[in-house]
């Protein structure tokens, strides 16, 4: 499968253009986003990796509408997000994008199913019981439903965050290190069924990661130094993208 | 260690300041109240300074020798004063007496006031000129400011008193004066006349001092000396220095009710302040595990962790004390501002004596309550394990799902030891039967208190239902919220239960005297209006009564009397009341002889009264000129204890006029046109006041309702406490939920949603409180009022349903508001920022 956005026939999922996030200012201001533009092919699982504060988690956050740019534009679909009010960013996340984050991703105070089902409740949805049967026998989470997050080990705790991130149908989900806080087999399950609902469901995952081994799970990947654009990989393999890394130096 | 603490102290400045307004508060409370003691101390010194000043010498009636205050009445003679002037040294030497004197206001009907004879040198009166000048004739007066002001007279006016007869007798406003504190100056009217002028119109003429002045030269023992020969031992004398000592004795009794009444409601507020910063100090050390751990990782041992947390309570308690005590001087201003303006006039500037005593009570308080109140959470603080360091907790949880054995065994003690001591109040069933109940209940609130973290979450169960129902998932957030943590919720609660108890306790218990006091008028006011006498040595013409019967809207009129005889020697006030009156308005319990009847001879007396005369039914006893036959006794304490019928007192001792005027309204007039043809046919006596069953009941219910109001104020403050409490909890709930705020954020809860959120975990953490106080407070006003209800005063129980609604209707209102500032912040937050939080 072709990876590059610009391919004739792939419907584009998100896209930023010449996009600037300027932190501080004065002597202390950090570019940490320097006009990047990027797109990402609907239907297909990007990494995007980089040396650490070269604005991997910066790129995310604007993309997924929870944090403002300097300037440039960000389109979800069709839409231009990156003029919108607070309550339409709000309205967006609920029912268009997904997230999944290195950890904290659970309410305490809610068991795994209401976990999961959190976000469609926020967004007055009912859920499709057809399609939340499938996601949680897919992260194979069943027999816990009724657990609360401390009773959890941390990659069911992530799969329950994915779970979430996937039942409310997206059009993206974002996920930032998703397994940086996991052990290399945990991490497999998350990765596992990350791609799973790429291939099965042809859901659109755009993953921040620091790991070789994970970011080869991607369709693509997307390298990122000192806020620009780095370079990217077709059809990863963990010894492509360590050498790519290797080459930008981190 | 000691700059770890610091800077952690600097770090959480916001937290701690936020904290530390309940410490304020109550040490506001404490300040205020003791400095509001000593101010009136001051005043009341003040006062009574003027009452011994310029005086050397003290002349008073000795202790007789027999010791019956009873009989010795003789006070100082003239002959007496005569010889106190003749002693060589004497610059002058006056007599100090009064009387109760009918004094006619403009309004045509008379008052009692408080008259006394001018003293006739400028040195030894105790009264202030304010404007004119004193009297120098007999037909001049001088009044009171107050008074004057009170009855809108004016200097230069025409006003007349009344004589024994109760003829007017005019005179002329000439000057007014502030005087010190002889018993008149907060109770009633005060006027000055010469000594000739007041000497007729008094009843009885008795001196009870003789003030002296010295010459040059004299000291104030060698006059008392010489004073004290001349007269012999008959008199008591001392010297001026020793009368202000006796004076000044009095001034401690004199204000101590007031502030010990309001130190009660600073302690309320201080146990809450407590309540709350236990409650800070509980989630500081909760949400500080992590930093603690690894001050116990890198090194630090126990006692250095416990000595930091306290020595941040320390400093914390010092600065709360320091704003309280300015705050309490405040307080105390604004209170004597208010008291002046409640009991009438100006009652001098305000006055803010700051004692050592308050400064150092005010910081003992402060200090001590933070300091003890940080002890429990920071011994928890040490048994954090230096291994939680690498453990990620989300949230400050500690163990609370467990209801330990410890907790249950403690509220099974502090409920047995509430129920005994409120069954032995109840079983004692007098006045202080009915302070043992209360104490209690407050044992009982303890037990409550204590098993707060065990029912926090059933109750919020009930109450967080409607609005999950109603608000959808914020709502049931909030509610999963409010017992995340049981214990702090439960702390944060028992602070406000606390309030909203004793206010309801009291609420519930001053509506239910109120009732059985207007039922008790009712059964003692069988009259539709009663006439009496505005001045008691003054009894009304029974002239009066005729004019009563003539009016077309009255049915029937009972005039009583009564009159003081010797009988056997001892003085007997005799009540007369109309033969017919026995068994209406007059119902006596029979318990030897025969009270239903009242013959020409007859004597009625209560059981203790035939035993302290020794006398039996069948008896006959010489009253006056005539001779009465005691023809039955009875048992109830609640009337006269002498009873003889209207038409015997007149024979026994004429001219003795009436006591009170029973007057029935025929059927169908309304309650105005019966007052208003009661007022017109005692409109030409000026000392006949009219009262009505309803005017009494109303002014009554007027009295305990200002009571009440005073009391929801005190008690507010403790409210107002725990509502900080509320806020600060919520705060801090906040601060330590950042992430999850920013999660929730980023799942598409809306800010709007978010603060809406913490509005209701604020409202049902006040509901809780508000709930559990006010069921307890119900409880607990039906305990005291049934240890309050003797046979004699049967209180019913009365709930003030209105009253308690609004309360609570305030309650969450408040938690609302309390819930304002830490919404707004959580809002705020952006969702970014809030994932970076660690
Ligand atoms: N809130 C902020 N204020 C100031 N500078 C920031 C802020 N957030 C990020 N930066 C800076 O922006 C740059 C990019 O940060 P970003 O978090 O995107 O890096 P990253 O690629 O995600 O790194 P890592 O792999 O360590 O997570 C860094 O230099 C960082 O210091
Ligand atoms: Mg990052």
């Amino acid at each position: 499968m072709s990876a590059l956005a610009s391919d004739v026939g792939t419907r584009t999922a998100v896209a930023a253009r010449d996009l600037v996030k300027v932190y501080g200012k004065g002597d202390t201001a950090v570019r940490a986003l320097d006009g990047v533009g990027v797109a990402f092919a609907a239907g297909q699982f990007t990494a995007i990796m980089g040396p650490s504060g070269s604005g991997k988690s910066t790129l995310m956050h604007c993309l997924a509408g929870l944090d403002t740019v300097d300037s440039g534009s960000v389109h979800i679909g069709q839409s231009e997000i990156t003029r919108l009010s607070d309550r339409d960013l709000t309205k967006l996340r609920r029912d268009r994008v997904g997230f999944v984050f290195q950890a904290f991703n659970l309410l305490p105070t809610l068991t795994a199913e209401q976990n999961i089902l959190l976000g469609l409740e926020l967004a007055g949805r009912k859920p499709d019981q057809v399609w939340f049967d499938t996601i949680v026998d897919t992260v194979g989470l069943r027999d816990r439903l009724r657990h609360k997050p401390t009773e959890l080990s941390g990659g069911q705790q992530q799969r329950v965050a994915c779970a979430r991130a996937l039942v409310s149908k997206p059009e993206v989900v974002f996920a930032d290190e998703p397994t940086g806080n996991l052990d290399s087999r945990s991490g497999a399950e998350v990765l596992d069924f990350l791609r799973m609902s790429v291939r099965k469901f042809g859901q659109t995952v755009i993953m921040v990661t620091h790991d070789p081994v994970a970011a080869s799970y991607a369709d693509r990947v997307v390298l990122m130094a000192d806020g620009h654009l780095a370079g990217e990989i077709a059809n990863p393999t963990a010894d492509s993208v360590l050498a790519a890394l290797r080459h930008l130096g981190a | 260690m000691l700059k770890t603490t610091l800077a952690g102290l600097r770090a959480r400045t916001a937290r701690l300041v936020l904290s530390s307004i309940a410490i304020v508060l109550g040490v506001a409370f404490v300040s205020g109240t003791l400095i509001l003691g000593s101010a009136l101390d001051a005043n009341l010194h003040n006062d009574f300074a003027r009452q011994t000043r310029g005086v050397d010498v003290s002349v008073e009636p000795g202790r007789s020798s027999s010791g019956s205050a009873d009989e010795d009445r003789g006070g100082i003679s003239q002959t007496q004063l005569d010889q106190v002037r003749a002693v060589p040294g004497v610059a002058a030497a006056d007599a100090r007496w009064g009387a109760q004197v009918p004094l006619v206001g403009a309004n045509g009907k008379a008052k009692s006031a408080t008259v006394s004879a001018l003293e006739g040198d400028q040195r030894l009166r105790m009264t202030d000129l304010q404007e004119g000048r004193m009297p120098a004739k007999a037909d001049e007066i001088a009044l009171d400011a107050t008074t004057a002001q009170t009855a809108k007279l004016a200097v230069g006016q025409k006003v007349s008193v009344l004589d024994q007869a109760d003829k007017p007798v005019p005179l002329t406003i000439v000057g007014t004066y502030t005087q010190g504190v002889s018993k008149s100056s907060l109770s009633g009217d005060a006027a000055v006349l010469l000594p000739s002028a007041l000497a007729p119109l008094a009843k009885e003429h008795y001196v009870g001092q003789v003030v002296v002045a010295a010459d040059q030269g004299v000291s104030q023992q060698q006059l008392a000396d010489r004073i004290s020969t001349a007269v012999g031992g008959k008199l008591s004398v001392k010297t001026g220095e020793q009368y202000t000592v006796d004076v000044l004795k009095q001034i401690s009794r004199g204000s101590g009710g007031l502030t010990q009444f309001m130190l009660v409601f600073a302690l309320i507020a201080l146990v809450v302040a407590a309540m709350v910063i236990y409650n800070t100090f509980t989630i500081l050390v909760a949400q500080r595990t992590r930093e603690l751990a690894l001050l116990r990782c890198i090194g630090a041992d126990r006692g250095q962790v416990f000595r930091s947390v306290l020595l941040e309570a320390l400093v914390m308690g010092l600065f709360a004390s320091v704003l309280g005590l300015g705050a309490g001087v405040g307080l105390s201003a604004a209170l004597q501002a208010g008291v002046g303006s409640v009991f009438g006039g100006s009652k001098g500037p305000v006055q803010l004596p700051l004692t050592v005593n308050t400064v150092l009570i005010a910081f003992g308080v402060g200090v001590v309550v933070t300091v003890l109140s940080a002890v429990l959470p920071a011994l928890r603080a040490t048994r954090v394990a230096p291994l939680a360091a690498l453990r990620s907790l989300p949230d400050s949880q500690d163990e609370v799902r467990r209801t330990s054995v410890v907790r249950m065994a403690f509220v099974a003690i502090l409920a047995l030891l509430g129920g005994g001591v409120c069954f032995i109040g109840l079983r004692s069933g007098d006045s202080v039967g009915f302070i043992v109940t209360g104490l209690g209940t407050m044992v009982l609130l303890g037990a409550v208190i204590a098993l707060g973290p065990v029912i926090v979450g059933p109750v919020n169960r009930v109450l967080g239902a409607l609005p999950r129902l109603l608000f959808g998932v914020p709502a049931k957030l909030a509610s999963a919220n409010a017992t995340r943590n049981p214990k702090r919720t439960a702390a944060t609660t028992a602070a406000l239960m606390i309030g909203v108890t004793i206010v309801t306790m009291i609420t519930v218990a001053a509506a239910s005297g109120k009732e059985s006091v207007t039922s008790e008028i009712d059964k003692q006011f069988p009259a539709d209006y009663l006439v009496t006498s505005a001045v008691r040595e003054h009894p009304l013409p029974t002239s009066l009564a005729d004019q009563l019967r003539a009016q077309p809207e009255v049915q029937t009129v009972t005039p009583t009397g009564s009159a003081e005889v010797k009988v056997n020697g001892k003085s007997l006030y005799l009540f007369g009341t109309p033969a017919d009156s026995l068994g209406k308005s007059v119902q006596l319990k029979q318990s030897q002889g025969d009270v239903s009847r009242l013959g020409p001879d007859t004597l009625l007396l209560s059981d203790s009264q035939a035993t302290r005369y020794g006398l039996k039914v069948g008896d006959r006893v010489r009253a006056g000129g005539a001779t009465l036959t005691l023809a039955g006794t009875y048992s109830n304490e609640d009337q006269s204890s002498a009873i003889v019928s209207l038409e015997t007192l007149q024979r026994i001792a004429p001219g003795t006029g009436y006591r009170m005027i029973m007057i029935k309204a025929r059927d169908g007039v309304s309650p105005q046109a019966g007052q208003a043809a009661v007022e017109k046919a005692t409109a030409s006596s000026p000392i006949a006041e009219v009262a009505s069953g309803a005017a009494r009941k109303s002014d009554l219910a007027g009295r305990v309702d200002q009571m009440l109001m005073i009391m929801w104020a005190l008690v507010g403050l403790a409210v107002v406490i725990a509502l900080f409490g509320i806020a600060n909890t919520l705060t801090l709930s906040v601060l330590e939920r950042t992430r999850e705020s920013a999660l929730l954020r980023a799942l598409g809860l809306t800010r709007g949603q978010l603060g809406f959120m913490l509005l209701i975990e604020s409202v049902l953490i006040g509901l809780m409180g508000a709930v559990i106080g006010v069921l307890l407070g119900i409880g607990f006003a039906k305990l005291v009022v049934s240890a309050l209800s003797t046979d004699k005063l049967q209180v019913g129980f009365v709930l003030p349903a209105g009253q308690l609604a609004v309360m609570l209707a305030v309650a969450v209102l408040a938690a609302a508001v309390a819930a304002v500032l830490p919404a707004r912040r959580a809002a705020r937050t952006s969702v970014v920022a809030g994932m970076a939080e660690a």
